[in-house]
């Protein structure tokens, strides 16, 4: 009897779940009940001088809102800019870098070419580490993992005393050929942990044993740069969760769009750099999954950047390279790219009369013309409030308010050196600005090999809903799906992601029958730290492996991640990892060479522990006209049109329209162009489709 | 003509460049050579209907043709039809390849049965048969030399490969794969711009997208005209040099007379040495707006506007002057496989010329040696011979007005990449010893030139042959300016600091055996400024870092630093009464003394000399004035060599007496 009210009890006892992601200005939440599916979302301004204080501030304002108690938390999953912001503001540890004698620029060299190669002034980052931060190590590894040179002990002590003395207060370790073994770098550990017990240590292998002495070195630098930070952010976010009753222990979202525990998470920090645009990307998956959608771009604009994203059978991509501020982030990660356009890019007229947009921003401060604060010059934000697609309602959850006339003015200004109308200018802002993003998003489908035609194109952000049908229309794409709560998607993303950890070995031999035991037995290897590592998560439940390699044709220099199937690996088939890799370049690149040896370079297992499983309450669907609130002129593009403005509280599932029209919401508003059909879905996205 | 409506011209030139990115990311993903992917020796671009590039891509590939003209290339094959591909890779057909390894292919874009467009681009394919591995050698003296070459034709026929063509080129070269896996991954990347291109059309309209694409070029030079308005009106002259204009020869000069008048500018190369029985010939065409030739100033224009629009219109205000027989216009059938060498020295000269007329807007010299290493050798587990591309050793960019240049690389330097240590070790039987930045190789300045690279590594079995093209700078070094100072020189040494020491100098190629080690030095960038004006921290930390040694600290800097901390009364002291060295440019010692002989004006005189005479008497006739120049000197000195000569050979034609020639 006990044990059935007990049962009893549990079901009526709340439980909720909730996902947190930080951002530039705000903090999002998203927190669901999971009994009754109820969902809330919240926004509060971020405080960069306490991070974390905000964070106390939303959770006692949402469990005030929602009458909830902190001791009903179970879950608890956080996305932080602690890490990144590190790096782009330049506040990380002083470190010193211990890598072998005769290399000792290996960071600043990185890998010799730089952006902006037509420019006599183009440079590359200064290193993190400065050169005389910099010690060479007499130790050498061959090729074949073999020691030619034990390291010099000597050397090691002297370089601990002159860096300690330098005020480091951490060591990098990163010798050559450690991926293939690490047994160098961890003697020279050892000697540090002896000599300086209280520097932190990270090697280059622990932290991504991957082959190429540049991309593994500066990982394992992003680690330990900022590691006292995130590390000191985390204790604290613990213990004021634990203050506030919270029994959840926090975990928070990685780059590659999966979850760890903060107590992972204070060492592996470099794993959770890119974590904010990453989840974003994971949550937009999920609700195209719900939704049934399973090719999708997204596109997330903020105030001075855009960022877009693509999820191909319903996956997003990883990749490696991501920049993290001036340095590439050598981890596997989801694939976002980001271009130097959003709603405050400032529009201006050149020299010779031609209209451009960009790359100087107006940013949050002073933000657009029209937000009143001190902006003079014309902004794409401005040229949307000029059109009449802006400003109508309250903004950011009536933390911004619209002034009209204000963008009037600083469009007008460009206006008149034009000689054009006022409506005219603003509406070529906005084409510009959209072909600046173009450019962006047909390089990514380029690189991807994918036809954008048919995908589905997910605005997100609070910029996302602005723009995201005007560039769905340039990139040929016939439909638009904007989420119920575009502003809350990265933090929805962590509430649904899974554990993930990922494990990789370099093998770097030629894919045949022969070298198949050895790739067998590292990915036993691989499978058996997941298994450790998922248990360390604390998690007990059935685990996933996902194993892929990267391979290239021999004389390539870059790789290709093709997923394998375990049976291939069982049945030592290897013909079939061959003919997985000649398909998945033949989609990427168009051709492929079935006369080719095929070199395998790594082997890759992701361990994923799934989340718990959670859906969203549906909504019947009861086809209707959609009732607008009211009607607005707006300059289309040709000329002024009444238009209906719709409230998105109002669109029940089944409601329709067409465009132009407006849809306004409390953080966003949805700019619909001519030619749309709008419908509302059971679980509320809100889809455009546009007919040929 | 109607003007393109100015407020879409942004949105034309995204929509091009996004083109071509998708051109450039389909090549550089697919192509399979190291030459394309590693070295990214390649480009792509669109082309109006006169096939002049419109648009390029501005991250991927090299630097050197967003102002090529593919018009005559195209007028030299007939009934172009929609899937057709073009292709040529002879330097004297048509003047687009400018040496036989670069194959270019050109694409007609039709729409509505008419031709729109053009795509195209070119690969640099690993080997075209001929003399040597990789087709490429100073030593080689014609074209015939320099692989097989096929004039202006269709490879690709309606969508279909012409396999005679294929299978010529397979039996002619030595990597065959390659360079037919390259070619396919161009034609990839060409399908791509034209469908790309269609769609543009489709957006623009034909007639919009023809008058935007006139639009582009026209805003490009229009770009063009106000950064040349921008300088003062005027003429500078600048001459630099190559180490050698052949094989342990003499030295190559280049000479540039830059008139910048109003918004045009005149680029007059005479004075230039005639073309050369090497394969350092440059071959222009005498195209007085070749793009080979406007490297350099694409650059200039870049830095100084760097929302400037790359393509073809950036040429029109610009007019080079190449004489015919000039180591910048040969004739067939000079060899030209290393004009890469004479390029960067062509656009040193340029940059010389250019910072007289805005000093303080330019850089100080870059290192100016694009060197790329190659090696074959035998891997000792498998006996299988191993070619591959080590590293390229590049140096630092010039000093800038507002900072250090950059270090190990950068200006016209900075597309290349490098191959990772582990991987090259990984798939190459060598071991490298070092691989870095060499210290004291910038020139000193306020604001310092970027370092050199340098780079060791052994071998480990007989004969193994090395390569290191393109090195120069091993004798002229890096120029600094505005009383900064010249950058260190290149070098290479095999087994340094050992009883086999062997300095190589300017060749490079070299044979080592098991257990030899090759070191091999870039020159570093030139120094700009007063070095005595470098506040002395900056000093104290290039110091700390090994960027230069204390005793160079003293010594160029003034700057005393003892047990690490400056001394500032020892400074003081050093510093006081330090003037800055007068001029424009500082050249360093070996260029000054070797000008003390070779005066402008003996020059003159020896082109005087030589103008006279038949070009394919020319550089025998220079080379045998060289040998006769001991103890001689000034124009008198070429004079009386010249006399001596012609003693010697009385079978030089002597069209007529020159001795009223200049003085």
């Amino acid at each position: 009897m006990d044990g059935v009210i007990t049962a009893d009890e549990a079901q009526n006892e709340a439980d909720w779940k909730v996902g947190v992601d930080i951002g530039g200005t705000f903090i999002d939440f998203c927190a669901l009940e999971a009994n009754s599916g109820r969902l809330a979302s919240l926004k509060v301004l971020t405080t960069p001088e306490d991070p974390g204080a905000e964070l106390m501030t939303g959770l006692t304002l949402l469990a005030e809102r929602e009458g909830f108690d902190p001791a009903h938390m179970t879950r608890f999953v956080h996305g932080t800019t602690v890490g990144i912001n590190t790096i782009i503001q330049r506040k990380g540890a002083p470190l010193a870098l211990f890598t072998n004698a005769g290399f000792e620029d290996v960071i600043e060299l990185a890998r010799l070419r730089m952006p902006d190669m037509y420019s006599l002034f183009c440079s590359r980052p200064d290193p993190l580490i400065p050169r005389d931060m910099v010690f060479g190590i007499p130790v050498r590894m061959r090729a074949d993992g073999s020691e030619s040179r034990a390291p010099d002990m000597a050397a090691v002590e002297r370089a601990v005393a002159v860096a300690k003395a330098n005020g480091a207060q951490g060591i990098i370790v990163s010798f050559l050929h450690s991926w293939r073994n690490a047994v160098q770098e961890a003697s020279v550990k050892a000697a540090i942990a002896h000599l300086a017990p209280e520097l932190f240590v990270f090697c280059s292998a622990e932290v991504w044993p991957v082959i190429r002495e540049y991309e593994r070195s500066s990982t394992a630098i992003l680690n330990g740069y900022v590691h006292p930070r995130v590390s000191g952010y985390l204790t604290a976010l613990e213990e004021r969760l634990k203050g506030q009753g919270v029994p959840a222990r926090p975990m928070l979202t990685k780059s590659n769009g999966g979850l760890m525990n903060a107590a992972e998470g204070k060492h592996a920090c470099v794993n959770m750099l890119l974590s904010g645009t990453a989840s974003g990307v994971i949550g937009a998956s999920w609700l195209a999954r719900q939704a049934g959608e399973d090719r999708i771009l997204t596109l997330d604009i903020g105030g001075t950047s855009a960022d877009f994203a693509l999820i191909i059978d319903g996956k997003p991509q990883f990749g490696t390279g991501e920049l993290i501020g001036e340095f590439p982030l050598h981890i596997p990660s989801v694939s976002v790219s980001s271009i130097g356009v959003g709603g405050g890019s400032i529009a201006s007229v050149d020299a010779q009369g031609v209209l451009r947009v960009g790359p100087e921003s107006a940013g949050s401060t002073p933000g657009p013309a029209c937000y009143g604060r001190g902006g003079e010059r014309a902004t794409v934000t401005d040229a949307m409030v000029v059109c009449g697609w802006l400003g109508h309602s309250e903004m950011a959850y009536g933390q911004l308010s619209i002034d009209t006339g204000l963008a009037q003015r600083a469009v007008g200004e460009l206006a008149a050196r034009l000689g054009r109308p006022v409506e005219q200018t603003a509406q070529a802002i906005l084409d510009i600005a959209v072909s600046e993003m173009f450019v962006e998003v047909e390089k990514l489908a380029s690189r991807a090999g994918v036809d954008l035609r048919d995908f589905t194109l997910m605005p997100f952000g609070g910029g996302g809903p602005m723009l995201g049908a005007f560039l769905a229309r340039e990139l040929g794409m016939k439909r638009v799906m904007a989420p119920r709560r575009p502003g809350v998607v990265s933090a929805l993303g962590g509430l649904v992601a899974d554990l993930r950890g990922d494990f990789i070995r370099t093998m770097f031999s030629p894919l045949s029958g022969t070298s198949l035991p050895a790739i067998r037995e590292a990915f036993e290897t691989l499978a058996q730290e997941g298994r450790d590592w998922l248990v360390a998560q604390g998690h007990n439940a059935a685990a996933q492996f996902n194993l892929s390699c990267d391979m290239r044709y021999i004389g390539q220099s870059y790789e290709i991640e093709v997923v394998l199937s375990p049976e291939w690996l069982a049945n030592g088939n290897a013909a079939a990892i061959a003919d997985a890799f000649h398909l998945t370049h033949q989609r990427l690149y168009d051709f492929h060479d079935p006369y080719g040896t095929i070199e395998l370079v790594n082997v890759r297992l992701s361990a994923v522990g799934a989340g718990p499983k959670l859906s969203f309450p549906e909504i019947d669907v009861i086809a209707a006209p959609a009732i607008p609130a009211r009607r607005l002129s707006v300059y289309t593009g040709v000329n002024v049109e009444t238009i209906d403005l719709h409230d998105r509280q109002t669109l029940a599932p089944g409601s329709t329209f067409h465009g132009p029209a407006v849809v306004v919401q409390e953080d966003t508003t949805f700019a619909i162009p001519a030619g749309a059909q709008a419908s509302v879905d059971r679980h509320l996205n809100l889809l455009l489709t546009f007919p040929e | 003509m109607p003007l393109f409506d100015r407020t879409k011209l942004q949105v034309l030139a995204n929509h091009a460049r996004a083109a071509a990115e998708n051109m450039a990311h389909t090549l550089h993903r697919t192509a399979h050579s190291a030459f394309v992917k590693e070295t990214q020796d390649f480009t792509v671009m669109l082309m109006d209907r006169s096939g002049a590039t419109f648009a390029v891509p501005m991250e991927l590939g090299a630097t050197w043709y967003p102002g090529l003209s593919y018009r005559c290339a195209i007028a030299m094959v007939d009934d172009y039809r929609p899937g057709d591909v073009a292709f040529t890779n002879d330097p004297y057909s048509g003047h687009v390849a400018t040496h036989a390894p670069d194959t270019h292919l050109w694409k007609p874009v039709f729409v509505d049965d008419e031709i729109v467009a053009w795509t195209g681009g070119h690969i640099h394919n690993t080997d075209m048969g001929g003399a040597v591995p990789a087709s490429l050698s100073r030593a080689l003296t014609e074209i015939h030399q320099e692989g097989i070459r096929f004039p202006p034709m269709k490879l690709v026929n309606e969508g279909v490969f012409d396999e005679m063509i294929l299978r010529i080129m397979s039996t002619n070269v030595r990597k065959p794969d390659l360079n037919i896996g390259d070619i396919k991954a161009l034609v990839g990347a060409l399908n791509t711009g034209e469908r790309k291109i269609q769609a543009m059309v489709r957006k623009f309209g034909k007639a919009g997208f023809v008058e935007g694409v006139a639009a582009l070029l026209d805003h490009a030079e229009a770009q063009a005209h106000d950064v040349l308005r921008s300088m003062p009106d005027g003429t500078w002259q600048f001459a630099d040099y190559a180490d050698e204009d052949s094989v342990e020869a003499n030295p190559c000069r280049l000479k540039l007379r830059l008139t910048i008048k109003g918004d045009e500018a005149v680029l007059d190369f005479t004075g230039s040495d005639p073309q050369l029985g090497s394969s350092l010939n440059v071959p222009s065409g005498g195209d007085p707006r070749h793009t080979m030739l406007l490297v350099g100033v694409y650059y200039v224009l870049y830095t100084l506007n760097p929302k400037i629009l790359l393509n073809t219109g950036l040429t029109r205000p610009f007019t080079c002057i190449t004489p015919q027989g000039s180591v910048l216009n040969p004739v067939y059938p000079a060899a030209v496989g290393m004009r890469s060498l004479t390029c960067a020295r062509l656009r040193s000269v340029i940059f010389g010329a250019f910072s007289q007329a805005v000093p303080e807007r330019l850089p100080a010299a870059p290192a100016g040696n694009n060197c790329i290493v190659n090696v074959m050798t035998t891997d000792e587990r498998t006996s299988r011979t191993v070619i591959a591309a080590v590293n390229p050793v590049v140096g630092g960019g010039g000093a800038m007005p507002h900072r250090d240049g950059t270090n190990g690389s950068g200006a016209d330097a900075a597309y290349l990449k490098n191959t990772p240590i582990e991987i090259t070790e990984t798939e190459t039987p060598v071991e490298f010893v070092r691989y870095g930045l060499a210290r004291d190789s910038g020139g000193a300045g306020r604001w310092r030139g970027g370092l050199a690279t340098e780079m060791a590594f052994r071998v480990f079995a007989p004969d193994s042959r090395i390569t290191a093209r393109n090195r120069d700078r091993s004798f002229f070094r890096p120029w600094g300016v505005l009383g900064g100072k010249a950058a260190g020189l290149s070098d290479m040494v095999v087994n340094p600091g050992t009883a086999h020491e062997r300095r190589l100098g300017n060749i490079d190629t070299a044979v080592l055996q098991p257990g030899d080690m090759l070191e091999i030095r870039s020159a570093g960038g030139g120094g700009r400024g007063d070095p005595h004006q470098r506040e002395p921290w900056r000093v104290a930390q290039d110091a700390r870092r090994g960027y230069i040694s204390p005793a160079a600290a003293e010594r160029d800097y003034g700057v005393v630093i003892r047990g690490g901390e400056i001394d500032e009364q020892a400074t003081n002291l050093l510093r006081a009464g330090k003037e800055p060295s007068a001029g424009h440019f500082h050249f360093g010692p070996e260029r000054e003394v070797y000008e003390t002989q070779w005066t402008p004006a003996a020059y003159d005189r020896l082109h005087a000399v030589l103008d006279a005479l038949p070009i394919h008497w020319r550089f025998f006739a220079k080379t045998e004035i060289f040998r006769r120049m001991k103890g001689r000197s000034g124009p008198e000195g070429v004079q009386a060599a010249f006399d001596a000569v012609c003693e010697r050979f009385p079978e030089l034609p002597r069209p007529r007496p020159i001795r009223e020639a200049a003085e």
